[in-house]
């Protein structure tokens, strides 16, 4: 490992940066298309940095209430685990930069680490607003995990059911792309699987229509209602890099694809088309399940965040899985 | 690859020394971007209240979520389950032995014709 070390340094810092502005590109990216779609003209692309860099200058309020050292760290760590994740992720056909270190499971588990961190600055900002904020953030991380596990188990069960070995490594995946093991019937599954994952992030980044946490119109913000300065633009810019983590998932589950190992073409040409590729279906993704969605709905009450995920989402997750393994299943006979 | 200080179960992997390292790389590019943003603020002015829409504050023990009411939602969100499952926790020892011989049973015969 310590002659890995220097690499995983050099790594994780440019995945770290690279996350941070594709993060915010892409935020400045669902503002201008939901804008569009509203009959608006929307900010230009690089409004979130603009903001970020704002915020930066603004002074940092910790409200009387607060327990000031809970309520400075937790956008530290929000950040710091949220930029950890895309170290376990491939980018752009990249090997993830800390392969071998965790999977699948693993990611799961850091998925809820910024959420966790939001919920800590919530409960120590003393406000009422934020307390009731962070109680929803709460609920909602529980709401999604289930319908997020179903997908996750779905890929990893038909993976292992080839004899394929670390089903749920990333690599494995990669390696694999999901959709050429399965029959027609597997496929409409798939298919079932991909849409509820796309349901699922909006949830994970919460936005409309699973923003309760935040609720600007009842709550006044919510969780981050007394975040002001640098403080709130850490959490803005974990929403960002969470942007690009939820939407390399779904890429790495869905669409492990290099479009220049497909082309035939090698070296620094090929590494730029799988760039290009990569930062392609992250936007798309990021436009149907962010944008599209949130200018599509309104706001959910927690109580039906809970129903849309446990009740509805967790019956067509379970149904694409039992298609699958009848997929499976049936190929076999 | 598998690292050597990686723990595996056959399917999952986990490496907890690198976690280590990564969530440090982590905090430090965090804390570099944080510590480049302004610290001060009007301490004891108006700025630091609680902000309440501009309503007075009400005591704290009023505003408070009792441990009860944290997963409200939740509750509220599946409580057709709730609504059927809460009665059946009689707080009877008969009761609740009954119901594990019942699992116990159909696990049985579950293992046994699968």
């Amino acid at each position: 490992m310590i002659e890995t070390l220097p690499a995983i340094l050099i790594g994780a810092v440019l995945v770290a940066v690279f996350s941070i502005i594709i993060g915010l590109l892409l935020m400045g990216f669902d503002r201008i298309v939901a804008a569009r779609m509203q009959a608006r003209i929307g900010p230009p692309l690089t409004q979130p940095f603009i903001d970020i860099r704002k915020l930066l200058a603004k002074e940092n309020v910790v409200p009387e209430n607060a327990i000031p050292w809970l309520f400075n760290l937790a956008p530290v760590i929000a950040l710091a685990s949220a930029i950890t994740i895309l170290f376990y992720l491939p980018i752009a056909g990249f090997a993830p930069v800390l392969s071998g270190g965790g999977d699948l499971i693993l990611v799961m588990y850091l998925l809820t680490l910024p959420a966790l961190a939001l919920v800590a600055g919530g409960f120590a900002s003393g406000s009422p607003y934020a307390t009731v904020g962070a109680q929803r953030e709460m609920v909602t991380m529980i709401a999604y995990e289930f319908p997020l596990a179903i997908v996750v188990v779905a890929i990893a069960w038909r993976l292992a059911a080839e004899g394929i070995s670390l089903p749920f490594s990333l690599a494995t995946i990669g390696a694999n792309p999901v959709w050429g093991l399965v029959g027609p019937l597997g496929a409409i599954g798939l298919l079932i699987l991909l849409v509820v994952l796309l349901i699922v992030t909006p949830a994970e980044l919460s936005r409309v229509p699973f923003d309760t946490p935040e609720a600007e119109t009842e709550l006044a913000g919510g969780i981050l209602v007394e975040y002001s300065g640098k403080n709130l633009a850490l959490f803005s810019l974990t929403q960002g890099v969470k942007t690009v983590a939820m939407a390399s998932l779904v890429v790495a589950l869905f669409f492990p694809y290099r479009l220049a190992a497909i082309a035939g073409i090698s070296g620094f040409l090929g590494a730029v088309i799988d760039l290009l590729f990569y930062i392609l279906l992250i936007t798309l993704v990021t436009f149907i399940s962010v944008s599209v969605i949130r200018v599509a709905m309104a706001r959910f009450r927690i109580n039906q965040v809970v129903s849309v995920y446990w009740i509805y989402l967790a019956i067509a997750g379970l149904g694409g899985l039992l298609l699958v393994m009848v997929d499976q299943i049936m190929g076999v006979v | 690859m598998v690292s050597a200080t990686s723990l595996t179960s056959g399917f999952g992997i986990w490496d907890p020394v690198l976690w280590v390292l990564a969530i440090i790389i982590g905090l430090v590019i965090a804390w570099i971007l944080w510590s480049s943003g302004v610290s001060a603020f009007k301490k004891g002015t108006e700025q630091a209240r609680p902000y309440l829409s501009g309503n007075a504050e009400p005591p704290k023990g009023e505003v408070h979520i009792r441990a009860g009411n944290l997963y409200w939602g939740f509750t509220e969100g599946i409580k057709g389950y709730y609504q059927r499952i809460v009665p059946l926790h009689t707080g009877i020892m008969t009761d609740y032995l009954l119901w594990m011989f019942w699992v116990a049973g159909i696990l049985l015969i579950i293992v046994m014709v699968v």
